[in-house]
């Protein structure tokens, strides 16, 4: 064989066992979401995330599958989130069909900072591409005044402390001021759910394994009589507590066996329904509840927050004292 | 008949204490000693309110807890 020969054979090896990873190369996937990137906060409405696949001359992939991972925001460098135990951490895996390019899902972000979206589009033809998108989700401002107002608060409480101590004849004493710490505003809480799973009927097709907060917990939908015909699969998840729907899927096709990996992010009770819906049958609803259980913050999370706000009050003592000394001289 | 001053209740413990303890201290000693028992007591308010596991108390303030957006909580 010449050596040309044999080159061009090399060349045509290549084309052929490249040539699918490199067609899938050139898809371009899109990310929406609704509302809008700039106006997503954390546990405050569902989001509709939408991926759009398409060819390079803009044609949208006919067919194919989506593996998506959710990855939560890492922690940040001194005060956690109100979620501490889900920072970090793997929220959601799934797979989703394409249709007609595109595929979308409802979910419902539950802690601020940056979240990592991973993509990998499976096309028919074998070709693969992964992408991975940063979504950024910036806590809700109402959260920051509350905790500009207790802190000011915590700063107006050491202040009138160090006017007091600063006077030699005590103008209050020590019970009273106490006494003033025990008046903490109280609102109502949540009821504190058991821990563990409430099982369902015999008869629901959705396996829910033990929750807990900080790994994903299996969900595991199944037909009910190992049907092998195509079902259009709804699934939602609801936080009974806030009302609030934290994840949902609608009509995906799936034959008689789907998995989705999902994280329950707060030690709350949630509810989980299916609808399946099969050509020519009736639509089997399910419905359970899962009570999940909540994990103890750890000790790295929560000192640093308590440390800022006794800093707060020994500013105001340190500001009380001083106004009184400059006072008196 | 001897008139006899009243004093301040805050006074009177500070000098009977003063007396017992046998030593007298500054008035930036005494502010320092009563800051930290201050401290120490909104410290200890702080953190059963904020972050302890009890159950009546993190129930109550559940709320409070997540609109401080830095306070953990489960």
């Amino acid at each position: 064989m010449s050596l040309r020969a044999l080159f061009a054979a090399f060349c045509f090896s290549c084309v052929l066992l490249l040539g699918a990873t490199a067609r899938a190369e050139e898809l371009n996937i899109y990310l929406k979401t609704s509302p809008a990137l700039g106006l997503l906060r954390p546990f405050a409405d569902p989001v509709n995330i939408s991926l759009l696949v398409t060819r390079p001359d803009g044609r949208p992939v006919e067919q194919g599958s989506v593996a998506i991972v959710l990855d939560a925001p890492t922690s940040g460098p001194l005060l956690s989130t109100d979620f501490p135990v889900v920072e970090g951490s793997r929220l959601l895996e799934l797979v989703l069909p394409l249709r007609q390019g595109r595929t979308d899902w409802k979910y419902l972000f539950p802690i601020r900072g940056d979240y990592r979206l991973s993509v990998r589009v499976i096309t028919l033809d074998g070709g693969a591409v992964a992408k991975t998108f940063v979504i950024p989700i910036p806590e809700n401002s109402t959260k920051w005044m509350w905790l500009g107002l207790f802190c000011a608060g915590l700063f107006v409480l050491g202040f009138a402390a160090g006017r007091i101590f600063t006077a030699i004849p005590a103008a209050a004493t020590m019970s009273c001021l106490l006494l003033s710490l025990a008046g903490v505003s109280l609102v109502s809480g949540h009821d504190a759910p058991s821990s563990g799973e409430n099982p369902g009927s015999s008869a629901t097709a959705v396996e829910i394994a033990a929750a807990t907060v900080g790994k994903p917990t299996r969900l595991r939908w199944r037909a009910a009589d190992g049907a092998r015909a195509t079902t259009l699969l709804s699934l939602s998840i609801t936080h009974l507590e806030k009302h609030k729907t934290v994840f949902a899927i609608d009509q995906v096709p799936v034959e008689n066996d789907y998995p989705v990996n999902f994280q329950f992010p707060d030690g709350a009770e949630y509810r989980v329904n299916s609808l399946a819906e099969v050509a020519g049958q009736e639509p089997l609803r399910t419905e359970q509840l899962v009570a999940v259980t909540g994990v103890e913050p750890p000790a790295t999370a929560q000192i640093p927050a308590l440390l800022s706000f006794l800093t707060v009050i020994a500013l105001g003592l340190g500001a009380g004292r001083l106004s009184k000394t400059l006072r008196i001289r | 008949m001897m008139m006899q001053t009243i004093l301040p209740r805050s006074e009177l413990m500070e000098r009977t204490l003063t007396t017992w303890l046998g030593y007298a201290l500054s008035e930036r000693q005494m502010f320092l000693i009563k800051s930290g028992i201050f401290l120490g007591a909104c410290g200890a308010t702080l953190f059963v309110a904020l972050a302890s596991s009890y159950p009546a108390v993190h129930d109550t303030l559940h709320n409070v807890r997540h609109a401080l957006a830095v306070v953990p909580c489960h």
